[in-house]
């Protein structure tokens, strides 16, 4: 029994870490939210050269032969960054289900970008810039989509309709597409909270009221504890779903719906907590922490919300 | 990253329950806070001892296996699997035994671990006082030097224990010019000496696990000093920190009282009531939670990582955590809820015990504050 990651798996985290802090700021994210893309090409092509977008792809195809256990903390990174765009559909799903098929080069290589259409959802994430959408059992090419006015300008909406169809059965690692999306959203979603809370400490040590920062009263102090204790206690279950399911355990659908439940009650606290420490700025247009809330608002309903996940949960504990 | 048993993991938990099978009464003991319960507990501390189960974490030269932190955490799993007796030496086995070893001089370790091993010594805990609970730095209990011995002259409360324990440990206020934190002393003091008085205080459940201590010119030889003398604090934050942090709520404690939700859902719950079902989830997923968390944790010390002020968030967890499956329990039991003897009392008494979890071991308030400053790194003040 051993609860730990390895030190290239939080070598490779550190060093992801690292590029987005320069290649990804707020000021970018904010770029792409404001030209109305929500992607970055230039930032997709940092992820693709880093190998962090072929992490679940085979090496015999390509990619960096990784299991979910080496890619949690970079949903967790990503997530820290609010990176924009189709990352998490591209490189947790469409990479690894299509990595064998005639669309894998160019995904792993990154030149073309995939997402991902869930069952029955009237939405597509990211459609705008894909040049791919996977279905339950196709893919589709030269699709219409039109404009749905998602509220996270980074993970535009889109209806979608047309398209060229070829068969094809996503499956990765065992998992249906969308529990390896719950998975990495739990992780991504786990990244943002992080963020949401340093942004909001930081704010707490330097605004002052009453003649001091406001970090230093109770009320304040108690919100961000809270915040955090949940945060903190997502992780493992996350952590342990990505274990789970790189070894294909019987207990992974459960797995995964505990960490996505956890993960999204987490970040909503977060959210709340962390905006009203800010106060009056927080429901500003300009405080960045908007761009962390709202991918949040957005992911914690995407790929099952709270409820789901635990009725789910509920399934194989109650049974 | 591989959370599966190790095969030596395996046979060390075969190994353990198949003693417990053997070992545990067959009937639930009396309550440890009752004179009777108090020496059924020690005898069973003492088939605990022979068997070398009651420090399995401990060097062996001091009655234990030297079993790591994971092993130690697999023993409380099948403890609490065979529903074996509370432990009535928790004191000195969980938080002072590892302070010694940390901070003691090889001879205190020869003098005090066997004998807390076997429960021959029973441990108390003297820290409270009346006006020092959650500002614990406000201790006033003296220690005055006078050859080679303290004199101890003060008050403590909330002494857990201490009705029945044969020995306590203390802090006292060594240099009266020094303020706060500075100037306390950490001492280790038996309860049978002259001068001191026990006054037993009834919990909220009527039994008596804790008590006032007075100290009236109390005299103890200074080698029962732990640690320095005027740097006791720091040795106590160790001690808290054991408490607060892994060593005294086990995870699988929340565990199996959270697999007797369920069996009590199933049993008496409203199947049609969802909202009752998702509560029995919830905290099904929050005991889950916890024992993955602590399994993390216990990596992280075994690699190098050693506990630090995170211990506050376990703390603030586990005790939230430890009400709400009561309050779902007594919720799902209903009237006989009301009831402190009947079928489902253990219910009701788990409930008034999981109270105190929230306030003990420092309240959870002080442990948001020191999450806020020592982890998120906010400005002091209150």
């Amino acid at each position: 029994m051993k609860f730990s990651f390895t030190d290239d798996q939080r070598l490779f985290a550190e060093g992801l870490r690292e590029l987005l802090a320069n290649e990804c700021p707020p000021t970018l994210v904010r770029d792409v939210w404001e030209n109305g893309t929500g992607h970055s090409p230039e930032l997709w092509a940092h992820l693709s050269g880093m190998g962090v977008l072929s992490m679940l792809a085979p090496e015999a195809d390509g990619g960096m032969g990784g299991s979910f256990v080496d890619a949690i903390l970079l949903f967790q990174e990503l997530g820290r960054a609010a990176v924009p765009g189709p990352v998490l559909e591209h490189m947790a799903v469409a990479v690894p289900a299509l990595a064998s098929t005639t669309f894998g080069a160019s995904l792993i290589a990154g030149d073309s970008i995939a997402t991902l259409w869930v069952d029955d959802s009237p939405y597509v994430a990211h459609a705008g810039v894909a040049d791919l959408i996977l279905r339950d059992d196709h893919v589709l090419e030269s699709f219409q989509s039109t404009d749905a006015h998602g509220m996270d300008g980074g993970r535009r909406l889109f209806t979608v309709s047309g398209g060229d169809r070829t068969d094809a059965t996503p499956n990765v690692a065992g998992l249906d597409p969308f529990d390896a999306m719950a998975l990495a959203s739990a992780a991504y979603l786990i990244g943002l909270s992080e963020r949401m809370i340093e942004i909001a400490a930081e704010y707490a040590r330097v605004r002052e009221q009453f003649g001091k920062p406001i970090g230093s009263f109770q009320a304040v102090k108690h919100l961000m504890s809270d915040a955090l204790l949940k945060v903190e206690f997502a992780k493992a279950p996350t952590y342990r779903a990505a274990f789970s399911a790189s070894i294909g355990a019987d207990t992974m659908v459960r797995d995964i719906s505990m960490a996505k439940a956890l993960a999204s009650e987490a970040a909503y606290r977060t959210s709340r907590s962390t905006m009203q420490v800010h106060g009056g700025i927080g429901y500003t247009w300009e405080a960045d922490l908007q761009l962390f809330m709202k991918k949040s608002w957005a992911l914690m309903r995407s790929y099952g919300d709270a409820n789901f996940h635990r009725r789910r949960v509920s399934g194989f504990v109650l049974a | 990253m591989d959370l599966r048993e190790t095969a030596d993991e395996s046979a060390f938990r075969l190994e353990a329950r198949t003693w417990l099978e053997a070992n545990v009464p067959a009937e639930p003991l009396p309550s440890f806070d009752t004179a009777e319960g108090f020496a059924r507990h020690r005898q069973w501390e003492k088939k605990l001892y022979d068997g070398r189960w009651s420090a399995v974490s401990w060097p062996e030269q001091y009655g234990g296996r030297g079993a790591d932190y994971i092993k130690w955490l697999i023993f409380e799993e099948e403890y609490y699997r065979a529903g074996a007796p509370g432990r009535v030496n928790q004191n000195g086995i969980f938080l002072l035994g590892p302070t010694i070893m940390e901070v003691g001089t090889e001879a205190q370790k020869e003098r005090f671990l066997p004998t807390m091993a076997s429960s021959e010594i029973v441990w108390g805990q003297a820290w409270s006082e009346p006006n020092a609970g959650s500002d614990l730095a406000g201790i006033k209990s003296k220690a005055l030097r006078d050859g080679d011995d303290w004199i101890l002259n003060g008050q403590k409360i909330w002494a857990s224990r201490a009705v029945w324990a044969d020995w306590c440990f203390g802090i006292f206020r060594t240099d009266p010019e020094a303020e706060r934190h500075r100037g306390l002393t950490f001492i280790l003091c038996p309860l049978d000496l002259p001068g001191i008085t026990v006054r037993p205080i009834a919990q909220l459940d009527g039994d008596t696990g804790f008590a006032e201590i007075f100290f009236d010119d109390v005299r103890v030889p200074v080698e029962n000093t732990l640690g320095e003398v005027n740097k006791g604090w720091g040795v106590a934050m160790a001690t808290a920190g054991f408490e607060r942090g892994v060593s005294l709520r086990s995870p699988a404690r929340f565990s199996e009282a959270v697999n007797r939700l369920v069996a009590l859902w199933k049993r008496l719950g409203d199947k049609s009531d969802t909202a009752l079902a998702d509560a029995v989830t919830d905290v099904w997923m929050q005991a889950e939670g916890y024992r993955l968390h602590t399994y993390q944790t216990v990596t992280g010390m075994l690699e190098g990582r050693p506990i630090g002020a995170e211990a506050s968030l376990n703390k603030i967890f586990w005790s939230e955590m430890d009400v709400r499956i009561h309050e779902i329990a007594l919720q799902i039991i209903g009237p006989e809820a009301e009831r402190m003897e009947g079928p489902l009392e253990r219910w009701v008494d788990g409930f008034l015990f999981s109270l105190s979890g929230p306030i003990y071991a420092g309240t959870n308030e002080i442990q948001r504050n020191i999450i806020a400053d020592r982890v998120l790194q906010l400005p002091k003040g209150m």
